[in-house]
């Protein structure tokens, strides 16, 4: 026969326990990875009296936390995505904002500038101050380039702070999981379910995948073995492997993800999470941008340095160059057993790619390899008298290199920021024609020769004087040599300039085309680097540097556009997923609120309960006292 | 479904962000007055807008190539004026002098001016734009043009380069003549052929007017006139056959090989005039001839007439030099006719480009304003939810 007095007991054991954990929620409410409890009562071993069975009062059973792995594990999916495009996102946005010319201080502006002073030394070829104004557009033009270039090895250099916090924090949090999953193995094997430390341990997880896309396993034993990349183990039941950032093989100005103990490189199997982001943004925005920047620097400075090499300065001296810019940056892989060295130099930058290249030699010679993946045939022997020739590079090879040796050869990376300004001396700047013709005042017939163009800045004889003599109506000689045909409006080239003679010229008739050497008022070169503005200077003569600038922007743009929008995607899946994670997780006041009130009645009834029990003991007392 | 209390709440407060950065984002577009924020913001747009930008910005450079242009031309045509001026003036000076009232004195008087005039022509020649350039040296623009010797010859530095200015891509307009072409290679004679009295002549005869009369019979090259007499010619090539002959009077003209001339006077046996195709002669020696003929004394009706044709020859050339300087401010003029014209065009381009650019990037007031009015509610309401929401618990009722 149950004794009433131990079931108001059990009854009040078990509100205060349910009030208790209630009380737990209620101060949980806002701990972050905390996980609702509540308390499992079941009945007590009924007791037999006589024929039937009589209940025994309430037992708690237990006090379990209000969990879903799937749905955790959703979240924990989710936040990595969110974590990832927030990384891409912030840096490819600022990138954006920084290439954005429209204001007053970008690049386009500079490039603005400095096309209109070589429109303004085309109106002023013989003013020192024009010239002087011109210099000062191009040092102001390599400013912004360098500018820059120095903003994205800033950028460079964020990526690899960042990814060397991470990785600090991953190694903290892999310690962390893999002592709670000590603790728990322990604790579970005492019977109950540690429902604090698996929400610890689970709130550990979505720091880290924070950081980086983990994937979790449960195990039997309760313990969670946690593997990045592709399936590389970082917590192993109670053992914790480490990350650590290493240089690249090729680049040392570029950090990458390697395992602590092997060494092993896993940048390019890590995604999800601030490394997975940053290590995107850094392969599919930074580099791009910046060898595309670079590459509108090499053609730009190459156009304008050769159209100033055809051209005459004030001094009547051919010109020389004006901008500086830098050879390709070769870098050698750490691991090569050779003694090779690789020499490289741009010998079209027309046909420039944005690309980085791989020099690899393999059993079947070198072999180039462009970072898109795609390989490209390499025309020539590689020694310096026929070097190797692609995308408008070259290469020397010298040295002895083993099979498996391998270069990385950056030919646009750094030339933005070693765009400079290498004329200091105004005079310098070739705004004439360095030949000119004139008709001799002789003259009788009415032909006329044309403006002389230059076809080989580089020929020896470009400066002498070739005098054009006509022998007859339609024969001419040149330097009182020769007789050559001659037919009106036809080219008559030589000495790496070409000219036109039309009309209808007498016996006797000469003309003449020698150095312009003198004639400072000449703009004919100034008139031409003018229209360098226009021309297409790269791929192939297809694209203006103008243009090139604006593929820049609107491809960053696009990719940042991109990112944005999957961010706020991104968001919209954490929160539902927080959602559905909280609606079976998360403390709701009011429901406590209830429980409160609930279990504060239960425990009243049961106080009763043991109440009436004494009254009844008491009636029993004194009916037999009163006896 | 439950909802967890601190999810609610945070959710409220979620959405209060997002709302208030739209609205942020907005009031930037209206308080910077373009809706491209950031190239992200229409990537296409950005890369238009940077490419219409630097076309605009090419526009105004082209206009001001222009302006450069239009200001070298205007001096140039200046120039050309004040030439032309001289010149007609120097001719008149010229006829004068022939007049037969004139005594050498006189004559000398009209000379002195003519010397002066020369001296004025040059300075004319070697005018400078604002920056000191030459005008009329070709492309040696830093080097003085012209110089006249101790003998009053003038000679030429320059060459014979001429300056572009740039109007639109590929487009070039001169915008000078080289002194070369204005001043000094000027045809000389009637600008088909010349003729000379010989120094020996004894008679009065003078030329007058000469021109070519039939120029299919024309074939330019030397002959001699040569009077047998005072009344018959005959004319002689450059082998000394004779090609034409016949009868002369005061007066009258002598044809030959599709030319023809007037002669007036009364030439010697043994005159002779030599006809020469034309050859090429500057404004500055013209002058100078006429003034050196005017200088020297005539005494006596021969010398009078050398002295006459002499300046008639001289006049010739200097009518070539005015009409090449007609002929180069003809040029002028229609160059500067081009450049303005294309002002215009550029004027309307960059109007044109304005409009398109404020379409991509500048704010509609009136859509963004109305925008921003929905988002301050849209912001507004959330703020009240989360207000009235938050004051919602069962706690309220428990005592």
């Amino acid at each position: 026969m149950p004794d009433l007095l131990s079931l108001g007991v059990s009854g009040l054991n078990a509100s205060q326990l349910a009030l208790d954990t209630t009380g737990n929620n209620i101060s949980n409410v806002n701990t972050a990875g905390y996980s609702r409890q509540t308390v499992q009562v079941g009945t007590q071993q009924p007791q037999q009296v006589g024929d039937f069975y009589m209940g025994n009062g309430a037992l708690v059973e237990g006090v379990q936390r209000q969990y879903s792995q799937f749905l955790t594990t959703a979240l924990r999916n989710a936040s990595a995505s969110q974590a990832q495009s927030t990384a891409y996102s912030d840096l490819a946005g600022r990138l954006d904002n920084l290439l954005a010319g429209t204001s007053a201080t970008g690049l386009q502006s500079s490039l603005d500038s400095f096309f209109a002073g070589v429109q303004d030394l085309a109106n002023n070829p013989s003013d020192t101050p024009t010239r002087q104004a011109l210099l000062g557009d191009a040092q102001a033009l390599a400013q912004q380039f360098q500018g820059l270039a120095g903003q994205f090895s800033q950028f460079q250099s964020e990526i690899n702070t960042r990814l060397g916090a991470d990785v600090t924090q991953i190694n903290s949090l892999a310690q962390n999981i893999a002592q709670l999953n000590g603790q728990i193995v322990q604790m579970q094997g005492a019977g109950q379910a540690p429902n604090d430390l698996l929400d610890q341990r689970d709130a550990a997880l979505q720091k880290l995948s924070a950081l980086v896309g983990v994937t979790a396993v449960p195990q039997d034993n309760g313990t969670l073995n946690v593997m990045v990349g592709n399936g590389q183990q970082l917590v192993l039941g109670t053992q914790a492997s480490a990350l650590k950032v290493v240089s690249n093989s090729y680049d040392p100005s570029r950090s990458e993800v390697a395992l602590a103990g092997t060494g092993t490189v896993i940048s390019g199997q890590l995604s999800g999470g601030e490394v997975g982001g940053l290590l995107a943004v850094r392969d599919q925005v930074v580099v791009p941008a910046q060898n595309q920047l670079g590459r509108m620097a090499l053609a730009l400075g190459s156009a304008v340095n050769a159209q100033n090499a055809s051209g005459m300065t004030l001094n009547g001296q051919m010109g020389g160059a004006v901008f500086s810019l830098p050879a390709p940056t070769v870098l050698s892989n750490s691991t090569n057993t050779g003694s090779a060295s690789i020499a490289a130099s741009i010998s079209d930058p027309t046909q420039l790619t944005s690309n980085d290249y791989t020099l690899r030699d393999t059993s079947s010679g070198w072999m180039l390899t462009r970072s898109d993946g795609t390989s490209v045939a390499l025309g020539g022997a590689g020694t310096a008298a026929s070097p190797f020739t692609a995308d408008g590079l070259s290469f020397v090879v010298s040295g002895t290199a083993q099979v498996g040796d391998s270069f990385q050869i950056q030919p646009t990376r750094n030339a933005a920021a070693g765009f400079a300004l290498a004329l200091n001396d105004p005079a310098g700047l070739a705004a004439a024609l360095p030949v000119a013709s004139s008709t001799s005042s002789s003259n009788t017939g009415n032909a006329t020769i044309g403006t002389p163009t230059v076809t080989d800045a580089s020929n020896p004889g470009l400066l002498g004087t070739a005098n054009i003599t006509f022998t007859s109506p339609t024969t001419y000689q040149i330097n009182g040599s020769g007789s050559y045909a001659y037919t009106s409006g036809g080219a008559i080239s030589m000495n790496g300039w070409s000219v036109a003679i039309s009309g209808t010229p007498q016996a006797g008739d000469s003309f003449s085309v020698g150095s312009n050497a003198g004639a400072v008022g000449d703009n004919g070169n100034a008139l031409l680097m003018g229209n360098l503005a226009q021309k297409g200077v790269l791929d192939n003569g297809a694209t203006t540097v103008n243009q090139a600038f604006g593929q820049l922007v609107s491809s960053t743009g696009t990719l940042t556009q991109q990112s944005q929008n999957q961010l706020s995607a991104q968001t919209a899946l954490v929160n539902q997923a927080t959602s559905a994670q909280q609606s079976v997780s998360g403390v709701n006041l009011d429901e406590e609120a209830a429980n409160l009130v609930r279990y504060q009645q239960s425990y009243q009834a049961a106080a009763h309960v043991i109440s009436t029990a004494q009254t009844l003991f008491q009636s029993l007392l004194t009916a037999i006292g009163g006896a | 479904m439950r909802i967890s209390t601190f999810w609610a709440q945070q959710q409220a407060v979620n959405q209060m962000d997002l709302n208030q950065s739209a609205l942020s984002q907005t009031q930037m577009q209206l308080s910077s007055g373009t809706k491209l924020l950031s190239p992200a913001d229409d990537p296409a747009g950005a890369a238009r807008a940077l490419d219409l930008s630097s076309y605009n910005a090419a526009v105004t450079q082209y206009s001001s190539n222009i302006d450069t242009g239009t200001a070298r031309l205007g001096l140039e045509d200046n120039a050309l004026s004040q030439a032309t001026t001289l010149l007609q003036s120097a001719r008149t000076l010229a006829l004068e002098g022939l007049n037969g009232s004139q005594s050498d004195q006189s004559r000398q008087a009209i000379a002195t001016q003519l010397y002066q005039q020369l001296q004025q022509l040059v300075q004319i020649g070697n005018s400078q734009d604002a920056n000191g350039e030459y005008l009329f040296a070709g492309n040696t623009t830093r080097t003085q043009p012209f110089t006249q010797d101790a003998n009053g010859n003038v000679s030429y530095a320059g060459d014979q380069g001429q300056r572009g200015v740039a109007l639109s891509p590929g487009q070039t307009v001169a915008t000078g003549d080289p002194g070369s072409s204005v001043f000094m290679q000027v045809p000389s004679g009637n600008g088909s052929f010349a003729v000379t009295a010989a120094s020996g002549n004894t008679g009065t005869a003078v030329v007058g007017a000469t021109s070519v009369s039939n120029p299919s019979a024309w074939s330019p090259a030397d002959y001699t006139v040569q009077f047998t007499a005072p009344d018959t010619y005959q004319v002689l090539d450059s082998g000394g056959n004779v090609v034409s002959s016949g009868s002369y009077s005061d007066g009258g003209s002598i044809s030959f090989n599709g030319i023809s001339m007037t002669l007036s006077g009364t030439p010697a046996a043994g005159d002779s005039f030599s006809v020469a195709p034309s050859g090429t002669q500057s404004v500055f020696s013209s002058l100078k001839q006429i003034a050196d003929a005017l200088n020297t004394s005539a005494p006596d009706d021969a010398s009078v007439a050398a002295m006459s044709n002499k300046i008639n020859a001289a006049l010739q050339s200097l009518d070539q030099g005015l009409q090449t300087l007609g002929e180069t401010r003809a040029k002028v003029g229609a160059r500067e006719n081009m450049l303005s014209a294309q002002k215009t065009a550029n004027g309307n381009i960059g109007v044109q480009i304005q409009s398109t650019l404020s379409g991509i990037q500048d704010v509609d007031y009136a859509s963004t304003i109305s925008q921003l009015n929905l988002q301050m509610t849209a912001l507004q309401a959330s703020q009240q939810a989360y207000v009235k929401v938050q004051g919602l618990s069962l706690f309220n009722y428990i005592q």
